[in-house]
């Protein structure tokens, strides 16, 4: 076996000058980080509210008149905000046809200092008998139902609230109440709420500390029976019952999404100049080693290499040196993806972590990317090589 | 035994709207273990003559036929293929890579083989040492004087044990002895393993130590 190939005396090409490899790796390694940040960015925030939206379990939202916004972006906000309806609303919806099933909840907004000894807040007062919104994630952390004067805190709301320890003792607009535990993490705007049985209520109200009333609620969940379009069942209600907006769960979270496109834009505007810096780079660097080698190249024609074994070897320097670049862009950018997520109030409020899987996907996509634009930049000074005369080049002094 | 046969080869180049005559109607035939040397001056035609046998240049008209097959007509594919099958091409300058080890530039020719029955380290070895720098194997091209490196050259021309060894003014830029040196190493290796070479040069006294010698002068070839 010979000891050389192709791949070896590639290997010895880029060693020749470490510098402008470097540069040039460097310069990739920059390009496909940006590139892989902004597809992690993109892809975890738009996975993130595709689950939230699944994990929610309601076909749509009914929220007062006004609080459309912020049924839109229930599934993110974690706004303190509180607003109410007449439980009688929920007797009408049911009226509707294609529901299947409802529960309501009742938010309260804490207030440091003059009702409770907490942080301000969201509180929600659930319905155990009809929830299926909580219920599921209840039985999941705590494994039994919640008690009068019990609260479990959402899963942002106990690192809020600094309860790393259970059995907590809170006063709640002039209640007492035991932090049992805290949910598992969903990735709505629920969690960073606090959590209680409608049944404490009545004690709340009788408090006066809350500008909640008897018989009001805020929210009411509705799943819709097999075969019947939310959107459509969404229209009749809002036809059927002035005093209400409804969201379907499709429409939940488009101010994010519109933001999300801009963003978006602004990164594929960045990445695509990026792109064409870096394929002018790497042309500009060949066309270089292009004129630099001339004479080897002349050399290895005469020798018996043909057209094709130039393309090759310069191919495979090429592609190792955009492996190599790429690669260490994949690192980087995955790493920035993770590292710079808490730093971003977009993604903040969402559980944006990508599953390992979607993590290589984007990997390999960026790997890709990279290798390509970096063939791409050298083919022209690559064709002009193998079409250099051998005899021409070789006389060149 | 006929080897190579040269009929009417004319080649002419055109710069500004200028036509010059490189190798004008030469017709020669060269037999298997012919050590041929060409002289004459500079730009008399001797490198477009062996560039032109040797396949890394066209010809305008006439034909070189080696065993019967033209290879003027020849597309990049075949003519590579006889390039690196058949010629062992010896250049005015030092042509190593200066990547390379001396061991990896004999061996270069035997990455443009893939799948044949290629030359292995063994061989490169042999050859080093029949050259006489076995023990400079390792040795990178900056690392070798300039006799040492024209020894790698010649090493790396035989590899592929070729038809012909084509030298171009191979001791140019070399001092006396070491001139001397690589002209007895073509005169061994001519007769030990009956290699045909054409060595183009300008210095008479070494062409003088060729078996047939010819002089080019605008672009014709005169017997001398």
């Amino acid at each position: 076996m010979a000891q050389i190939s192709f791949f070896s005396v590639a290997l010895k090409n880029l060693r020749r000058k470490p510098f402008r490899t470097g540069v040039l790796v460097f310069a990739i390694a920059l390009l496909v980080s940006l590139l892989i940040f902004a597809i992690s960015f993109t892809v975890s925030v738009a996975s993130s509210l595709k689950k939230s939206s699944e994990r929610l379990g309601a076909d749509l939202v009914v929220v007062p008149v006004g609080a459309r916004g912020f049924a839109e972006e229930f599934l993110l906000e974690s706004k303190n905000t509180a607003f109410y309806m007449p439980i009688s609303i929920i007797e009408k919806v049911k009226k509707i046809e294609g529901i299947e099933a409802l529960t309501h909840h009742t938010y309260l907004s804490s207030v440091s200092g003059l009702c409770c000894d907490i942080m301000p807040t969201r509180i929600v007062a659930f319905n155990p008998k009809t929830d299926f919104i909580i219920n599921p994630w209840l039985q999941e952390s705590l494994g039994r139902p919640l008690n009068l004067g019990e609260a479990i805190a959402g899963y942002g709301t106990s690192e809020n609230l600094g309860l790393g320890l259970l059995d907590i003792e809170a006063t709640i607009f002039d209640n007492r109440f035991s932090i049992v535990g805290v949910l598992e993490q969903t990735g709505t705007g629920l969690d960073h709420a606090l959590f209680m049985t409608e049944e404490n209520l009545q004690n709340i109200i009788e408090s006066g500390k809350s500008p909640l009333k008897k018989g009001e609620i805020s929210i009411i969940f509705t799943k819709i029976k097999k075969g019947f379009d939310p959107d459509y069942v969404g229209r009749v209600l809002e036809g059927e019952i002035p005093e209400v907006d409804v969201v379907a769960r499709s429409n939940m979270g488009g101010k994010f999404l519109d933001t999300l496109a801009d963003i978006n834009k602004i990164f594929l505007l960045t990445t695509f100049l990026a792109s064409i810096l870096t394929t002018f780079l790497v042309w500009a660097i060949f066309s270089a080693i292009a004129n630099e080698r001339s004479k080897e190249i002349g050399i290895m024609r005469a020798l018996g290499a043909k057209e094709s074994h130039i393309v090759h070897l310069y191919l495979v320097e090429v592609t190792v040196l955009g492996l190599l670049g790429s690669t260490l862009g994949a690192l980087t950018g995955t790493c920035l993806s993770a590292l710079l997520a808490g730093t971003f109030s977009l993604l903040k409020n969402i559980s944006a972590g990508l599953t390992g899987g979607q993590q290589i996907i984007i990997a390999l996509i960026g790997l890709l990317i990279g290798t390509a634009i970096c063939i791409t930049g050298a083919m022209m000074p690559i064709n002009r090589i193998k079409k250099m005369e051998p005899l021409l080049v070789i006389k060149e002094e | 035994m006929s080897l190579l046969q040269i009929e009417n080869l004319t080649k002419t180049y055109t710069v500004d709207h200028t036509s010059f005559v490189g190798v004008d109607n030469i017709s020669l035939t060269i037999n298997k273990g012919d050590f041929l040397s060409i002289v004459g001056h500079s730009g008399s035609g001797k490198t477009t003559l062996i560039s032109i046998v040797g396949g890394i240049l066209k010809p305008t008209s006439g034909r070189v036929l080696l065993d019967g097959t033209d290879i003027c007509t020849l597309n990049d594919i075949k003519l590579s293929e006889y390039r690196v099958n058949r010629i062992g091409f010896m250049f005015q300058f030092a042509s190593l890579l200066p990547i390379l080890s001396a061991k990896e530039n004999v061996l270069l020719p035997t990455i443009f083989t893939p799948g044949k029955n290629v030359a292995d380290e063994k061989t490169a070895m042999d050859l080093l040492e029949l050259v006489g720098i076995g023990e400079k194997s390792n040795s990178y091209p900056s690392q070798l004087s300039g006799g040492q490196q024209r020894r790698v050259a010649i090493a790396r021309a035989l590899l592929n044990k070729p038809d012909i060894i084509l030298a171009d003014e191979p001791t140019g830029d070399l001092d006396e002895d070491t001139e001397a040196e690589i002209m007895n190493l073509f005169e061994h290796i001519n007769q030990k393993y009956g290699v045909t070479i054409i060595l183009i040069t300008h210095n008479l006294e070494l062409a003088g130590k060729a078996q047939k010698k010819l002089r080019m002068s605008k672009g014709q070839l005169v017997d001398i």
